[in-house]
C-alpha cells in the first residue's frame, strides 16, 4: 500500500507523505515518511521545541549543573519536573528552575546585563555549585543577545566556576530534534577533551542516550559495575558536568538512544577514534544481545553471561506470568521516535503482543527505516502525528492500550483508553530485565484497570 | 541461494542497529565490517581483531552468528561456497536497502 491519506487529512493532503501501512513484501527503499519536516501549517503537531530539546531531554539531567533559562519564565517553567530523572545527590536537578524572568523592557532594551546579575546571583546563592548551562530562548535569540560573551565575563570574574551555552531557542528547528543535535556539537566541540578522568578499570565506556528516566541508569550502572566496566560518563544519566567532560577516555561508546545523542557517539569516534556500539536497553531478548556484544568487545564473555543468567533466573519467571496475560493484546506506541524501534519487537517477543500504531514526533527517517524494519505489517507509522490523526487511527486499529506522552494521553484518557507514559513512564524504571518486567506490569495494570469503563458512565443516569 | 539470502537479511533487518546508523559511508563500513567477519566467523575462520574497529564489528558479529545457527539452521549445512554466495548475497541486497536505495535523505549529508 502506498503511504495513507486519512480521512481527516484531506483539507491537508501533504499529510499522505507522513502516513504509511505496511503491506507484506514492502520496504523501506519504497515507502518511507518524510519525517524531521518542518509542520504543515493546518495540522495541530504534538512536537515540543528545539531548546525544549536542549533542555528536558539532555542537559537538564546533569545532577550538577545549574540549567539556566535565558528567556521568560515560562520556558523554564514548562520544561521543569515534566520528566522523572532522578539523581542520587538528593535530586538536585529537580529541585529548582532557573530563569531570568526576561521581561518586555528587556527585550526593548536587552537582556545581557540581567543575564550576568543572574548568573552571579544563582552562584552566590548556591555556591557548592560551580557549574552551569545556560541556554537562550525564541525571545532572546531574536533581540540578538550573547550569552557567550556573558559567560566569558564572568568566568573571567569567577575563575572557579565554568559554563556551557546552548544557542537553541525554541525555534531554531522542526521539533525538539535539533535541541538534541546543537546540545551534541556544542559539547563535543567545546567541551569533551578538558577532564582527565581517572581510569580505574581496564574496561571503559561511555553509556550514551540514558537519562535515568525512573532510575534506568541505576539498572545499568549496576551491569556495567559487575562486569567491572569503567563508565567514564553517562550521556547524561545521573551524570556530573564534568564526568561528561571525560568523555573522550573511553574506549567504547555504548548508544541507546541514537536519536538524542547519535551525534555526539560519531563526533566521538571522529575525533578520537572510539567506536560507536548501538544496542537497545529495553526488552529481555536485546538486553542480553547488547551486553554480549560489550563482552565480546572486551573479551569478558563469561562474567556477561554469568550476569545474563543471573538476572534471567531472577527476572524471566515473572515477565512470564505477565505474558501469559497479555498475549494477543494490541498497543500503540506514540512516543519521540527511537522507542518506537526500541520496543516493537521487545514487546512482541517478549510479551506477545501486537503493535498495530506507531508513531513519532520528533524520529528522523532513520528512525522509520529502523521502526518499519522491525515493525508489523498491517501496522500504522506515522510522523508528527496530530490529534484527529490519533482520533482516526484508533477507530482503525482498536489498540487495548496506548503508551505515549502525557500530552496526547490527556486526549487517550478522554476516550476511556488505557494510557501508559511512554517518555516518563508510569512505575519504571523500564530499562534492562527488571525494567521490562515493570513495563508488563504497568500494561497489564492498564488493561486490567475497571477505571477506565467507569469514567465512561454518566453516573447521573443512576440517581 | 537467494532465498536463504533474503531471509538472513530479514532477520538482520529487524535485529541489527549498525546497518542503520546515521550517515551513508558508515552504514557502508559497519555492513562490510559485520557481515564479511560474520562470514569467516561461520565457516571456522579465527578473525583477525587488530583495531578498535575490528573489535567493534566482532562484537557485533559474534552473537549475530549464534542467532544465525539457531534460527536457520540450514546455514550450518552449507558447503564454503554456498554460505560464501549467501553472505555475498545478503551484503549486497542490505547495501541496496539502507544505502543505495535508500529513500533516507540524510544519508549524505556530511555534517551529523
Amino acid at each position: 500500500m502506498p503511504m495513507k491519506l486519512l480521512d481527516c487529512d484531506t483539507l491537508i493532503p501533504e499529510r499522505e507523505q507522513h502516513v504509511y501501512i505496511k503491506e507484506a513484501g514492502e520496504d523501506t527503499t519504497q515507502f518511507l515518511p518524510i519525517s524531521n519536516a518542518a509542520t504543515i501549517p493546518g495540522t495541530l503537531s504534538e512536537r515540543g521545541c528545539a531548546f525544549c530539546g536542549a533542555k528536558l531531554v539532555i542537559g537538564g539531567v546533569l545532577k550538577d549543573t545549574i540549567q539556566l533559562i535565558h528567556g521568560p519564565f515560562g520556558c523554564a517553567y514548562d520544561t521543569w519536573h515534566t520528566k522523572r530523572y532522578p539523581s542520587d545527590n538528593d535530586n538536585f536537578q529537580l529541585k529548582y528552575a532557573w530563569s531570568t524572568n526576561v521581561k518586555e523592557k528587556n527585550v526593548v532594551f536587552g537582556a545581557e546585563k540581567l543575564l550576568k546579575l543572574a548568573i552571579n546571583e544563582v552562584f552566590d546563592a548556591m555556591p557548592a555549585i560551580k557549574r552551569m548551562f545556560i541556554y537562550t530562548t525564541c525571545s532572546t535569540a531574536l533581540i540578538g543577545d550573547d550569552p557567550k560573551a556573558v559567560a566569558k565575563a564572568v568566568i573571567a570574574e569567577r575563575p572557579d566556576v565554568d559554563i556551557f551555552v546552548v544557542e537553541c531557542p525554541g525555534f531554531a528547528g522542526v521539533s525538539q530534534s535539533k535541541g538534541h543535535h546543537v546540545l551534541n556539537m556544542g559539547w563535543i566541540h567545546e567541551k569533551v577533551g578538558q577532564v582527565e578522568p581517572k581510569i580505574t578499570s581496564p574496561y571503559t565506556i561511555n553509556f550514551i542516550g540514558d537519562y535515568n528516566i525512573q532510575g534506568d541508569t541505576d539498572v545499568l550502572q549496576r551491569y556495567w559495575h559487575k562486569l567491572g566496566i569503567q563508565v567514564i560518563a553517562h550521556f547524561t544519566g545521573n551524570a556530573t558536568y564534568d564526568e561528561c567532560r571525560g568523555m573522550h577516555r573511553a574506549q567504547l561508546n555504548v548508544v541507546n538512544c541514537a536519536r538524542s545523542a547519535g551525534y555526539i557517539a560519531n563526533e566521538l569516534k571522529k575525533k578520537y577514534g572510539i567506536p560507536r556500539l548501538d544496542i537497545d536497553s529495553w526488552g529481555f531478548s536485546y538486553m542480553a544481545t547488547g551486553l554480549r556484544k560489550v563482552g565480546d568487545y572486551f573479551g569478558i564473555q563469561d562474567k556477561v553471561e554469568e550476569l545474563i543468567e543471573e538476572e534471567e533466573d531472577k527476572w524471566k519467571p515473572k515477565l512470564d506470568w505477565y505474558k501469559e496475560r497479555l498475549k494477543g493484546k494490541k498497543m500503540a506506541i506514540w512516543t519521540g521516535g527511537p522507542r518506537l524501534w526500541h520496543w516493537t519487537r521487545a514487546v512482541e517477543d517478549d510479551l506477545g503482543v501486537q503493535v498495530v500504531a506507531m508513531a513519532s514526533k520528533f524520529g528522523h527517517q532513520e528512525d522509520f527505516e529502523k521502526v518499519i524494519a522491525r515493525g508489523r505489517e498491517g501496522t500504522v507509522y506515522i510522523d508528527d502525528g496530530n490529534e484527529l490523526e490519533f482520533f482516526e487511527v484508533i477507530e482503525m486499529v482498536k489498540p487495548d492500550v496506548i503508551f505515549t506522552g502525557p500530552r496526547v494521553g490527556e486526549l487517550v484518557k478522554k476516550l476511556h483508553i488505557p494510557y501508559v507514559n511512554g517518555h516518563a513512564y508510569h512505575n519504571g524504571p523500564y530499562m534492562g530485565f527488571e525494567g521490562f518486567v515493570n513495563l508488563a506490569r504497568d500494561f497489564y495494570n492498564a488493561v486490567n484497570s475497571p477505571l477506565w469503563a467507569l469514567a465512561g458512565q454518566n453516573i447521573q443516569e443512576g440517581l | 541461494m537467494a532465498d536463504k539470502a533474503e531471509s538472513l537479511v530479514t532477520f538482520i533487518q529487524e535485529r541489527c542497529l549498525w546497518q542503520f546508523v546515521s550517515r551513508a559511508p558508515d552504514r557502508e563500513e559497519n555492513i562490510d565490517g559485520v557481515l564479511t567477519l560474520v562470514g569467516i566467523l561461520l565457516t571456522g575462520g579465527v578473525p583477525k581483531l587488530q583495531t578498535p574497529m575490528d573489535r567493534l564489528h566482532f562484537a557485533n558479529a559474534n552473537h549475530l552468528v549464534t542467532e544465525i545457527k539457531t534460527e536457520f539452521p540450514w546455514i550450518t549445512q552449507l558447503g564454503k561456497e554456498e554460505l560464501f554466495a549467501v553472505v555475498t548475497g545478503a551484503i549486497k541486497r542490505i547495501h541496496g536497502l539502507t544505502v543505495k536505495n535508500s529513500k533516507n535523505g540524510e544519508l549524505h549529508q556530511p555534517l551529523y
